[in-house]
């Protein structure tokens, strides 16, 4: 039994068949079921776990439609159109659906009919029941007006006026009804009868393309598993080549018989269609996975669907066949990588206009550059004028800039004599600078700590080691905080 | 006689796939003392001599750094298609280290135009030593960004399988692995794998090793590079004092089949990208090694050296015409007043003088 709190009282939300027949009913007071039967077993109900539940299961519905929708908080909408031949016919799908949720520990109630009104009613109200196109009136006229989908206080004000059946409603005349109870009573009405439209709109974007296959016995290898992805990748090529497109982004969902669903996406630096590559970028993905997915008794449906797609390039192979491009290469390695290691895992550094050492690279995931249509731009006046000697620059940097002490300096604005950086002393032999360096005073807020002025030093120590140190702020400046040192890069 | 020849060129072709197949690093010795210095650089394509039983390959196969006595030293160079360790005794040395790995990688990109070289380090190694910077790169290197791919990885083992992983294609120009200390994980068998994928590939693989003692590993050559004080910048008016030049390592060969043990201390040109060595008196460095070129580069003296000269042409300041008007200070001058040399006053733009109204 399940207890959940309402307006100050705890009272119970759900309960099993063996707490029914005690008698005991939704809404009831936990402390009046406790004095009826003191033996009851009662769990706080946890909606976020419902939630999570409803859609793990709406995860596993994927296998019979891509068109899934959440209703409520426990119900779904499934949109088989033209889905049910492929399960042998409505009755058979309604029946697999059926069997497979029993055999999962889950008690369901299923309608199947032309349009989302009516299948609720017959889900919610009659069970196990296929409506036929054109009978929705004959199933809704019996119905208690609950299954009009309409809010409580509709329901209650009908009731009042005599009218307790769905049947009742629709034979009143319309006019009136519309003017006492509003039109959504009658928008209803006229969804449930499929004389207006209803859309149901699923939880996931429907994926561009998708191949699956059911298997009959399930699988529980990495091995077998990529060996199907290689498969079902060939039948991929197929519909790519007539699309005249390539995959950017795939994801691989793997049924597990109990229920559970995984999902495993690789992205892609440029399209891809080759059914080797894709088998390969799975391998790693699954590699990396392998502790996370629990194969438990298999899986039973494999599919893999096409999440985008861009525009593929032809290429011109030689005679032999063999077309060579390194870019693609690199770009294949790329994705590899990422498919195990994360994104993250591979970088490139991107110049950005800006004097600021640490900002004057970016690095950025690695991505395919476009290639360039157009001719690069001329150099505009806005550029900066190349200088001939350009500012001696470190070759490795550190992320953020080291501390360091600085005991004392020959002269107030000059190189320090010696500094203590990690915990040893070292002694500067030669200094060159310094180069002043203004923070990017359009970016900060006046008085920032960042925004000190930075004065560099290109130094050397004693055993040849060449170092790039900054002093931060001016001495007898206008801000009270005294300068500081920083290491912030090493040079060759 | 000829069929001798050719059964010899049959062994040492057999003996060369053997040495392919077993993973044995191929190896050159050095060209008789009596040759000309020449002909070891323009070594024929059929050069093969027998080290110990095994067979040499030709010449491309060693990448040369471009100082003699260390390309003698390793035979021909670094092995490009092989695993090469360059080590640093303290983490703090990771900037000479580097510099010297990239400047290897510079001299590989000389050849392999276009290329990218990716630089594999653990999370650990990029926070210690600091991560490549590369405007930095570009500068003093001349490695684009473009040309750059770094891979950061928290794990030793996902960096050493992105290595791996990298050493095995040849759309990159260099792979640069970066590991500090001395883990376990990297083993003969690890470093084996990685040297075996860069022989296939015909890559090389530079692993770095900040702070780390030598242990057996798998790479054919171990070199150990330390910081050395630069040499102060040259100017018009001779070494700037106080100030710090090229960059400059000290490389001790720790490991070679063929090479002796043996300190060089090198710099690192960064307008040529060409390394120089640099003997005896570091901080005169610059002007003795102009005087050291002087005859075996076609290139005069200059002692107005503030940029480095193109090496690949020829000194423009060595083949002039006559120079004829430059004398002595201090001596007079007596220029005889040659026809065509001076125009003579009447003669010159008259339109420029003040014309006399008549």
């Amino acid at each position: 039994m399940i207890s959940h709190r309402d307006s100050n009282a705890q009272r119970i939300s759900a309960l099993d068949e063996r707490a029914e027949a005690l008698h005991l009913k939704p809404g009831m007071g936990i402390a009046d079921a406790r004095a009826m039967h003191p033996s009851i077993d009662i769990v706080e109900a946890d909606p976020e776990a419902d939630r999570r539940l409803l859609e793990g299961l709406a995860d596993w519905c994927d296998r019979y439609t891509p068109l899934v929708a959440l209703d409520g908080i426990d119900g779904l909408f499934l949109d088989v159109t033209g889905c049910t031949h492929l399960f042998g016919g409505e009755r058979a799908m309604l029946d697999d659906i059926l069997s497979r949720f029993f055999q999962q520990g889950f008690d369901v109630r299923a309608g199947l009919a032309a349009t989302p009104g009516a299948a609720w009613a017959a889900a919610r109200f009659c069970g196990d029941r296929i409506v036929v196109s054109g009978e929705e009136e004959t199933l809704l006229a019996p119905l208690p007006l609950a299954a009009l989908r309409i809010a409580p206080e509709t329901r209650a004000s009908l009731e009042s006026v005599g009218l307790r059946t769905a049947g009742a409603v629709l034979a009143a005349p319309r006019a009136p009804l519309a003017r006492r109870f509003g039109a959504s009573l009658l928008l209803r009405l006229d969804q449930a009868l499929g004389r207006l439209d209803e859309s149901v709109s699923p939880r996931l974007p429907v994926a561009p393309l998708s191949v699956e296959r059911h298997l009959a016995e399930p699988i529980m290898q990495t091995d077998d598993i990529e060996q199907l992805v290689g498969r079902l990748a060939t039948a991929l090529k197929a519909d790519l080549e007539r699309r005249g497109e390539g995959a950017r982004a795939l994801a691989l969902f793997l049924f597990r018989v109990d229920g559970a669903v995984s999902r495993i996406a690789v992205g892609t630096s440029r399209p891809l269609r080759e059914p080797r590559l894709i088998r390969r970028l799975f391998h790693e993905r699954l590699t990396a996975l392998e502790q996370t997915i629990d194969a438990g008794f298999g899986f039973d449906l494999v599919r893999l669907c096409v999440l985008s797609v861009a525009a593929f390039d032809m290429q011109q192979g030689d005679l032999a066949g063999e077309v060579a491009d390194d870019e693609a290469d690199i770009a294949l390695f790329a994705d590899r990588v990422r498919a195990r290691l994360g994104d993250g895992a591979v970088l490139k550094p991107v110049p950005v206009e800006s004097h600021l050492p640490e900002r004057a690279v970016a690095i950025v995931p690695f991505s395919e550059t476009p290639r360039r249509t157009t001719p690069p731009k001329r150099p505009g006046r806005t550029q900066a004028p190349m200088t001939i000697f350009p500012p001696e620059r470190p070759i490795r940097l550190f992320r953020a800039p080291e501390p360091i002490e600085v005991p004392a300096t020959e002269m107030p604005e000059g190189p320090p004599l010696r500094f203590r950086w990690r915990r040893a002393l070292y002694r500067v032999t030669r200094a060159e600078g310094p180069e002043r360096i203004a923070a990017e005073w359009w970016r900060q807020a006046p008085g920032d700590a960042a925004a000190a002025t930075r004065d560099y030093f290109r130094i050397e120590d004693a055993d040849g080691r060449r170092y790039w140190l900054y002093r931060q702020g001016l001495y007898g400046g206008v801000s009270p905080v005294p300068p500081r040192w920083f290491l912030h890069g090493v040079f060759a | 006689m000829a069929m001798t020849a050719v059964a010899r060129e049959t062994v040492f072709a057999l003996r060369r796939q053997i040495a392919k197949i077993e993973g044995t690093l191929p190896e050159r010795l050095q060209a008789p003392a009596g040759a000309p210095p020449d002909a070891r650089i323009t070594a024929s394509a059929d050069l093969t001599i027998v080290r110990r039983g095994l067979a040499a390959t030709l010449p491309d196969a060693f990448l040369p750094v471009g100082v003699e006595r260390l390309d003698a030293a390793l035979s021909g160079g670094l092995p490009k298609a092989a695993l090469s360790e360059i080590h640093g005794q303290e983490t703090r040395d990771a900037g000479a280290v580097a510099g010297f790995a990239l400047s290897l990688a510079s001299l590989v990109l000389k050849q392999a135009q276009g290329l990218p070289v990716l630089w594999v380090g653990t999370s650990e190694i990029f926070h210690e030593a600091g991560f490549p910077y590369a405007r930095g790169l570009h500068a003093g290197f001349g490695i684009e960004p473009g040309q750059l791919l770094f891979s950061e990885t928290p794990k030793l083992a996902d960096a050493l399988w992105v290595a791996e992983e990298a050493a095995r294609m040849t759309a990159l120009a260099a792979v640069i692995l970066e590991i500090r200390g001395n883990p376990q994980r990297l083993d003969l068998t690890a470093t084996r794998r990685l040297h075996a994928r860069a022989m296939a590939a015909g890559r090389p693989v530079l692993l770095l090793r900040q702070a780390a003692a030598p242990e057996p590993t798998a790479a054919p050559v171990r070199l150990l590079v330390a910081p050395a004080p630069a040499a102060p910048r040259a100017t018009v008016a001779g070494p700037l004092a106080g100030s710090i030049g090229r960059p400059a390592f000290t490389i001790t060969i720790g490991k070679s089949r063929t090479a002796l043990p043996g300190q060089f201390t090198l710099e690192w040109n960064p307008d040529e990208h060409a390394f120089d060595e640099r003997r005896g008196d570091e901080r005169r460095g610059d002007e003795r090694r102009g005087d050291e070129r002087a005859g075996e580069d076609r290139r005069t003296a200059n002692p107005v050296a503030v940029v480095s000269l193109s090496r690949g042409r020829k000194d423009p300041a060595a083949a002039p015409g006559a120079v004829l008007a430059f004398p002595a200070a201090g001596a007079p001058v007596t220029i005889p007043p040659a026809a065509g040399d001076q125009s003579s006053r009447q003669q010159r733009a008259t339109h420029l003088g003040p014309r006399r109204a008549g």
